[in-house]
């Protein structure tokens, strides 16, 4: 037999065979490392999932045409261009619009065209009382416009345009909006109702029978409008597709949208395209979001470093109540450095098996906290496992070595004549 | 003979103690930092949160939709389109006025530039000073509301120190970059009651509408609009409860409550109660969530307290299980010591009362350092992440001190059951 | 030339003498008893011999060299090489079994060597509990795992503290017989006891009180 199946001999017994006091260490050690993986876990992945909560704030990036061109060609090359330039994952919603005034029941109102799925998922503090229109023919109306008509969710409406109607709207700068995306809205409505006109000229009108869904209640200047199909718009005023502006819900921090929308307005092919940053959303998310970011840090750390300690302790208290061994190995004739190095390898043992069961727990706990926090996955760091191990390592070392150390300071004959 | 063993048992073994006590204070600490932050974060972050602006807006009761749609050449609103400024400071005595962190009130009016564009001249508090009827004073106004504004000329308007300045304005980028103005510049403006010329005080990039309006002080708008006296709107940032089943019913209408439901709503900070008593105290207005801001910050602060709980459980059970696990160790130790008692005759009861009374005794003196550290480390995380004292919420007390005497127990209960399964001789030879 | 000798060796704790000037001499081979009271300096003789501790002033010569100055890390490898030491309450690592426990001094000493480990529990009459913990074997047999360590390296000083204070009569006689065994085959025994029955089957008695040597005489029974 060598020295060393000698040396793993002993560690072995005396962690097997001391099993209650060593469950002990080991729960020390182990509940330590769950709780540095499952914060750490936690502390990366909070930008990511807090980020998705604060994409409720709605769109923070919006495309407007640039100033030479005055409105987008198609959705779809857009939609192309998009996604050479923000990878699909990041993006939470887009939403197309395009404004046309129009009349119902003889009262102008501007009528926004949107994909519905769009902007549900751009805009998801958008409160509606009766449901989304599904299909074509069926109309969301924004709260004010609903309580100046009188209309209320099933009520069937017609829908007018007159492209000369255009000419009467005043320009509508009064709107005392929210919502930024909208701020072309009726600059450029004005316009393509002169174009649409002149294009148009040979009819006088169209009307479409419109059923309300439901009524849109924000808060905003939402509330002003009333949301149809593109399809039905286009249908209604008998143009193509070409869009006003294009909110984008990306989950992105400031930075990369910043650099998004450089990248957007520096490329050629999307030389009609301007990329605009909603300041108020994205300034806002990046203060909250750093704060919170701070917030998790400082408490993971603070309760790493008690936790630490704690589990320091424990070690302390485990490997003193040795010290009589510690003794009589002396008496035996070990030296020093043998001594350390048994105790050592016992406590690295416990470190690393404890360190290995805490990366699987924490793990499972920063799971268990995303599924009920945020409902969503979380993102498990493989670098967080060599980590883990080698901080409980380190600190169940650590702690062993001091005790041991002192305890190999004494007498043997001390220490062997009892207490 | 009871009180001199442990007096006996702190003295001797002083070290052994010393480390039960800083385990237990460390737990302790622990426990205090986390439930403190935990209680407190709720209002943290809702007042971080604040930087998205005014989650109610107010406008007058008699068709708002009116004025937005058709009355927008300025000045010709109905008696009643407005709200009465002088009920203003009647917002800071609702139930909630505490809640309500800033609000300021508009008043919108067309003007006529020198170039013949036409632009919104919005009146406004900048950061205006208000004397409460309750005794408090309050700063007030868009400087608090408009976080995310970019000056990027001249300065913010100063309400209390340009009185010597006449009519001074902010304006927005884009409308200063179309008329070609900066900071410094003198500009006309005209409506259909006169025409005033202003000074423009600094420009701002707002990353909306608002680019192209002028800001300026109330007064000087309903000078030139003749609407001493009224408001467009109301802008009010208050901090709220998120919603709950109770406060989406309420919102839609209160009267279905039952008295005991009405009660609980109205005594809550719900956007939906707020808002109800806001229009209570105003005469024909329409207060309304600004849903955008209202419901994300319902979410936000939802997920971040149900994220500290969570996390605060986790230290809770880290620093119990440290806690236990520490005296389960110490206690184990003492298996000679224990033996001798028992040789002596000293029944279990009595074996087991004076390790537990001894354990308990340092576990709370170590339960009331760490409480004092962990208040401590909630200040430091208070002070470094929001700039603001962790406010000291007195019910962490008994939390930390049930936990810490349960634990101690917990911890040394399995191990005196160990050692008393020996037998006395045994342990006395060493075994 | 005496494998152990003790030149004017004096021990002193504070105001106490705990050794007053002894002088001793142990022959290769001989079985010596060190007997007297509690407070006699047994304990203190012992552990000076047993290098774990160094006199205040004198000499200790082990195989003639004198010990009495050496560093502790250089007492350790002295008392590894060449003294086996049993105590009184045996002091086995009790998460070891017998064998196991054996062998620790085997590796402390040079290399672990399980079959000769077996032997010297052989030698003890514990062949058949090589297998059992500390915990499951009697004092008796937990004496004779000690003494059975204590042999392993082949000592030339074998060091016994109070071998039979915690062991009833038979368990004692055992181990007395053991010893005998020991010191047929060559074996130096020094044995520290205040048991006369324990001391009174050894070559040669010394007696101490107070510090000093009272007594050293040959035991005129040995052997009966």
């Amino acid at each position: 037999m060598t020295r060393r199946k000698m040396f793993f001999r002993m560690i072995t017994a005396s962690l097997i065979r001391r099993r209650s006091r060593m469950l002990v260490a080991l729960l020390a050690i182990a509940v330590g490392a769950t709780i540095l993986s499952g914060l750490v876990t936690i502390y990366y992945d909070v930008p990511r999932q807090m980020g998705a909560q604060f994409r409720n704030y709605g769109a923070n990036m919006i495309l407007v045409p640039s100033v030479e061109s005055d409105a987008f060609e198609t959705m779809r090359t857009v939609d192309d261009i998009m996604l050479n330039i923000i990878p699909n994952e990041q993006l939470v919603g887009v939403a197309p619009y395009r404004y046309e005034t129009v009349s119902i029941h003889d009262q102008p109102v501007i009528a926004a065209g949107t994909e519905m799925a769009g902007a549900r998922a751009a805009s998801p503090y958008w409160h509606i009382d009766g449901a989304w229109p599904s299909k074509s023919g069926e109309i969301l109306l924004g709260g004010e416009t609903a309580d100046l008509l009188g209309l209320k969710s099933g009520d069937k409406l017609t829908l007018v345009y007159t492209p000369e109607i255009s000419d009467e709207t005043p320009e509508n700068e009064n709107l005392s909006g929210q919502e930024n995306g909208q701020e072309n809205a009726p600059e450029n409505a004005d316009q393509s109702g002169q174009e649409s006109a002149d294009e148009a000229d040979y009819i006088p009108g169209s009307e479409l029978e419109m059923e309300v869904t439901g009524i849109l209640e924000t808060g905003g200047s939402e509330e002003q409008y009333v949301y149809l199909t593109l399809k039905d718009l286009q249908e209604l005023t008998g143009s193509a597709g070409r869009l006003d502006v294009i909110e984008l819900s990306v989950s992105a921090t400031r930075e990369q949208l910043e650099h998004y929308a450089e990248r957007i307005n520096m490329d050629i092919d999307m030389e009609n395209v301007t990329a605009q940053l909603v300041k108020r959303v994205t300034q806002s998310e990046s203060t909250v979001l750093t704060k919170l970011q701070a917030l998790v840090f400082l408490v993971t750390a603070v309760v790493l470093a008690l936790i630490m300690i704690c589990v320091a302790t424990t070690m302390t208290a485990v490997v003193t109540e040795r010290r009589k061994e510690i003794g009589l190995r002396k008496a035996l004739g070990a030296s020093d450095q043998s001594i350390i190095g048994e105790f050592m390898g016992e406590g690295l043992l416990l470190g690393g098996v404890g360190g290995i069961l805490g990366s699987g727990l924490g793990f499972a706990f920063a799971q268990y906290v995303s599924m009920n926090v945020f409902n969503g996955s979380i993102q498990f760091q493989p670098l967080l496992l060599p980590l883990t191990v080698i901080v409980s390592i380190l600190v169940t070392g650590c702690a062993c070595l001091l005790p041991v150390r002192s305890a190999t300071d004494v007498d043997p004959a001390l220490v062997l004549k009892g207490e | 003979m009871f009180l001199r063993m442990i007096k006996g048992a702190f003295l001797r073994q002083k070290g052994k103690m010393l480390m039960i006590a800083l385990t237990v204070a460390l737990g302790a600490s622990l426990a205090t930092a986390m439930l403190n932050v935990m209680m407190d974060v709720g209002d943290k972050i809702n007042q971080e949160l604040k930087t998205y602006g005014a989650n109610i807006t107010v406008v007058p009761k008699a068709a708002s939709v009116l004025n937005n749609l058709y009355e927008v050449e300025g000045g010709g609103l109905a008696e009643g389109a407005y709200l009465r400024e002088d009920e203003l400071g009647r917002i800071k005595t609702i139930f909630w006025a505490f809640n309500i962190v800033d609000f300021s009130p508009f008043i919108d009016t067309e003007i006529e530039l020198d170039s013949g564009n036409k632009a919104t001249l919005v009146g406004t508090w900048f950061n205006h000073h208000l004397d409460l009827p309750t005794g408090e004073t309050l700063d007030t106004g868009v400087k608090n509301l408009r976080t995310w504004w970019d000056i990027t000329d001249g300065a913010w308007l100063d309400e209390q120190s340009i009185n010597h300045i006449s009519n001074p304005v902010m304006i927005g980028s884009l409308l200063a970059r179309q008329e070609n103005l900066g900071a410094g510049d003198e500009i006309k403006l005209k409506t259909r009651y006169g025409e005033e010329n202003a000074y423009i005080i600094g420009v701002y990039e707002a990353g909306g509408d608002e680019d192209h309006q002028i800001f300026a002080p109330m007064d000087f708008v309903q000078d030139l609009s003749n609407t001493d006296g009224k408001l467009t709107s109301i802008e009010v940032s208050a901090l709220t409860t998120p919603d709950n089943e109770l406060a989406e019913k309420a919102a839609k209408d209160p009267s279905s409550l039952t008295i005991k439901q009405y009660e609980t709503w109205y005594c809550t900070a719900y956007v939906s109660s707020i808002c109800y008593q806001i229009q209570e105290v105003i005469t024909d207005s329409i207060a309304s969530p600004v849903r955008q801001v209202a419901d994300s910050e319902g979410a936000i602060l939802e997920k971040t307290e149900l994220l500290m709980a969570l996390i605060t459980i986790l230290s809770l059970v880290g620093a119990a299980l440290g806690i236990s696990n520490l005296v389960t160790a110490s206690v184990m130790e003492r298996s000679g010591e224990i033996g001798l008692l028992k040789a002596l005759g000293a029944q279990d009861g009595a074996v087991s009362a004076l390790v537990l009374s001894e354990v308990i005794l340092t576990g709370v003196v170590g339960a009331a350092v760490g409480y004092l550290i962990g208040f401590g480390f909630a200040q430091i995380i208070g002070q470094s992440v929001f700039g603001s004292a962790i406010e000291m919420k007195l019910m962490v007390i008994p939390i930390v001190l049930i936990l810490v005497i349960f634990v101690t127990l917990a911890g040394s209960i399995p191990a005196i059951r160990m050692l008393l399964r020996l037998r006395p001789a045994e342990v006395l030879h060493g075994r | 030339m005496s494998l152990l000798e003790l030149k004017n060796v004096s021990k002193i704790y504070g105001e106490l003498k705990a050794l007053d000037q002894v002088s001793l001499k142990v022959d290769t081979g001989e079985w010596v008893a060190i007997m007297g009271p509690s407070g006699s300096g047994k304990s203190t003789m012992m552990n000076i011999i047993g290098c774990m501790d160094r006199p205040t002033s004198g000499e200790v010569l082990l195989d003639g060299k004198d010990i009495s100055k050496e560093g502790n890390k250089n007492l350790t490898v002295i008392r590894r090489d060449k003294i086996g030491l049993i105590f009184q309450q045996f002091h086995l690592v009790n998460y070891l079994t017998a064998v196991e426990n054996v062998m620790v001094a085997q590796y402390y000493h040079s290399m672990p060597d399980e079959k000769e480990a077996m032997e010297a529990l052989e030698r003890v009459g514990l062949a058949d509990r090589a297998r059992h913990l500390p915990s499951q074997l009697s004092g008796g047999e937990q004496q004779r795992v000690c003494i059975a360590r204590a042999l392993i390296n082949y000592p030339e000083l074998i060091l016994a503290d109070e071998p039979t204070g915690n062991l009833d009569e038979a368990n004692e006689n055992i181990v007395i017989d053991i010893f005998r065994q020991l010191h047929k085959d060559g074996t130096t025994l020094v044995v520290v006891t205040h048991d006369p029955e324990v001391g009174e089957v050894a070559q040669r008695i010394i007696t101490l009180e107070h510090g000093k040597i009272l007594r050293d005489e040959k035991n005129r029974n040995f052997g009966s």
